[in-house]
């Protein structure tokens, strides 16, 4: 028992300054963030530009529907885009509902030819992404 | 990520806070204001269970989600508490009589270490991003729902990933972002800031009168300072939230092992439901703790079985209205792949899965030597001529550990390995949380028997 208590101690105490230090250093590090850094957060690897998520977030209405669709157009994506794009927007915009229907349009490289209409650009950036309606 | 956002958390809180105290009256009472203020860490954690379980109770009959509702659901907790404690004929201590607390150097030391620790948590969680993978997958979009339409929407609940995982912790974060007055994914990691403080005042308000300094503090400070709790705790998901709340459980059940006091069968029974709303796993660990308490009272079994498979009983049933839910609207409950007989299927991940468990008990890169110690002071304590807690405490040791392979072992689609994938870093955390609830009472049980 008392060498439970001793190393307990031990390395409690040991850990303590590191946890510290730790603590310390994630704290600077987040401080360092810019609000938008903060907000997308994991989103950061996966949405490509911040702007993107701004701006359709902006463009369609809290009560309106939207899909994101995907295509090979996108330039500067990551690894984590093409698989996870749809449902980090479907948290962040909340309350807007999915439907494969919606006319907002959240396109990230997407054949807008097959979007299934006219497409009216509302915002796009250089990587290929735009937000627009299809009527 | 402002300060009217900071301060909606503190009210929030201070709510739990307030509902706890009035749990506790029911529960307990307290002879003096200054036995209260030592036990507000565990009034915090029955007043957050309490309120959000009826939380949930409320969002599956469809009662709308607000401020309202949120003290509302703790008014009524309180409100029942209050009559409860008034039939008992509890009453209110007399005036407080300032006294400074009698604390040794190695308690005061030991605290203001703990103290200096949770304000760096803080700091580190004030402006933490919502980077973690399940939270903003599903935890923290779940609790977005709730926030955003006042209820679990069958759109939302039916189309995010885990629909079958209980709503918890969703409902405790949309309850934060209600008080913040918007959906700050960055501020609402305070809330799980609060959780790790509530849960350490817990620890150390139940063990301080009957542990000796030594045997409380340094597995307390072991723990804190391990790189996952360090580097974790305040993540915006159900982990550490589950495993804090079985840890309380676990001690409760321990101190009534010794006391066989009712009250605290019943608040372990509060702790419990709360647990099992909170992950799936929750049911399966909350499992544990009560075998663990049956194990332990095997020569009493006549008297104590009935009482400590009420408290699983009742916990499980506090669940039931969430369950009923699921089969309402035609979800499946994400049963596991290979439960029950399905696991014969897959004999050859049993013993993979049981080393994974082991290793990532005793990853020191974790959790350092927590599990050592633990093993270490159960080893001592039965060599000390102890018996009765030290048998506890291996029993939920061995059962957490078969628990921790069987959900290994009963997901084959998942790979055996410590890597993200696999959620058995996590999940270890709930052993590791239990040591620093019940070790000192195993540790100070084989020092007198000594």
């Amino acid at each position: 028992m008392a060498a439970a208590v001793v190393v307990a101690t031990g390395f409690g105490l040991g850990y303590y300054a590191q946890a510290l230090s730790h603590l310390g250093d994630t704290a600077s590090a987040n401080s360092r963030l810019s609000y938008e850094d903060r907000e997308i957060g994991g989103g950061n690897s996966i949405v490509v530009d911040q702007e993107a998520a701004y701006e359709a977030r902006g463009l369609i209405p809290p009560s309106a529907r939207y899909r994101v669709v995907t295509g090979g157009r996108l330039r500067n994506a990551t690894s984590l885009t093409g698989s996870f794009v749809d449902g980090w927007y479907r948290s962040f915009l909340i309350p807007r509902r999915r439907s494969p229907t919606a006319s907002w349009v959240i396109c990230y490289g997407c054949d807008i030819g097959a979007l299934g209409g006219a497409y009216t650009v509302r915002w796009q950036d250089a990587n290929g992404i735009s937000i627009g309606e299809v009527r | 990520m402002s300060w009217r956002a900071i301060l909606g958390v503190v009210a929030l809180n201070a709510w739990f806070l307030v509902v706890g105290v009035g749990v506790l009256f029911a529960l307990r009472g307290w002879r003096s204001w200054g036995e209260l203020a030592r036990l507000c860490g565990l009034a915090y954690m029955l007043g957050i269970a309490a309120t959000a379980v009826v939380l949930v109770w409320a969002l599956v009959l469809t009662v709308p989600f607000s401020v309202a509702t949120v003290i509302g659901a703790g008014a009524l907790v309180a409100l029942v508490a209050a009559l409860a404690g008034g039939r008992t004929g509890r009453r209110l201590p007399s005036r407080p009589r300032p006294r400074v607390p009698g604390w040794s150097l190695v308690a005061t030391v030991s605290a203001a270490l703990v103290v200096v620790y949770c304000e760096a948590q803080f700091r580190a969680g004030r402006l933490a991003s919502l980077t973690e993978f399940d939270g903003w997958f599903f935890w923290v979009a779940k609790a977005r729902a709730i926030f955003s339409f006042g209820d679990l929407d069958p759109q939302f609940f039916r189309e995010l990933p885990h629909h079958g995982y209980p709503p918890l912790v969703p409902t405790l974060e949309a309850a934060a972002m209600r008080f913040m007055g918007s959906a700050d994914v960055v501020t609402l990691h305070l809330q799980f800031w609060f959780l790790l403080v509530g849960f350490v005042a817990a620890l150390v308000g139940l063990l301080a009168p009957r542990v000796r300094p030594l045997f409380l503090w340094p597995p307390l400070l072991l723990v804190l300072v391990t790189p996952r709790v360090s580097g974790y705790a305040l993540q915006a998901q159900a982990d550490f939230l589950l495993e804090e709340l079985l840890a309380v459980a676990a001690l409760l059940i321990g101190l009534w092992l010794v006391d066989r006091s009712d009250w605290q069968l019943v608040a372990a029974g509060i702790v419990l439901a709360a647990a099992m709303l909170s992950k799936r796993e929750g049911a399966l660990f909350g499992a544990c703790v009560v075998l663990a308490g049956l194990g332990a009272t095997w020569r009493q079994r006549r008297t104590a079985w009935p009482r400590l498979v009420g408290v699983g009983v009742a916990a499980a049933a506090a669940t039931l209205p969430w369950w009923i839910l699921l089969h309402v609207r035609g979800l499946g409950a994400e049963t596991p792949e290979a439960g029950g007989i399905g696991l014969f299927s897959h004999l050859d991940l049993a013993w993979p899965s049981l080393k994974l468990t082991f290793s990532t008990l005793f990853d020191y890169h974790q959790w350092l030597l927590v599990v050592p110690v633990a093993a270490l002071a159960i080893a001592g304590a039965f060599v000390a001529g102890a018996r009765r807690l030290p048998s506890y405490a291996l029993l939920l040791f061995v059962f957490g550990a078969a628990a921790l392979t069987y959900t290994t072992w009963a997901f084959p689609s998942i790979p055996i390995t410590k890597a993200p994938v696999n959620p058995i870093i996590r999940l270890t955390g709930w052993l590791v949380l239990v040591t620093p609830a019940v070790i000192p009472l195993v540790l100070n049980e084989g020092w007198d028997a000594e």
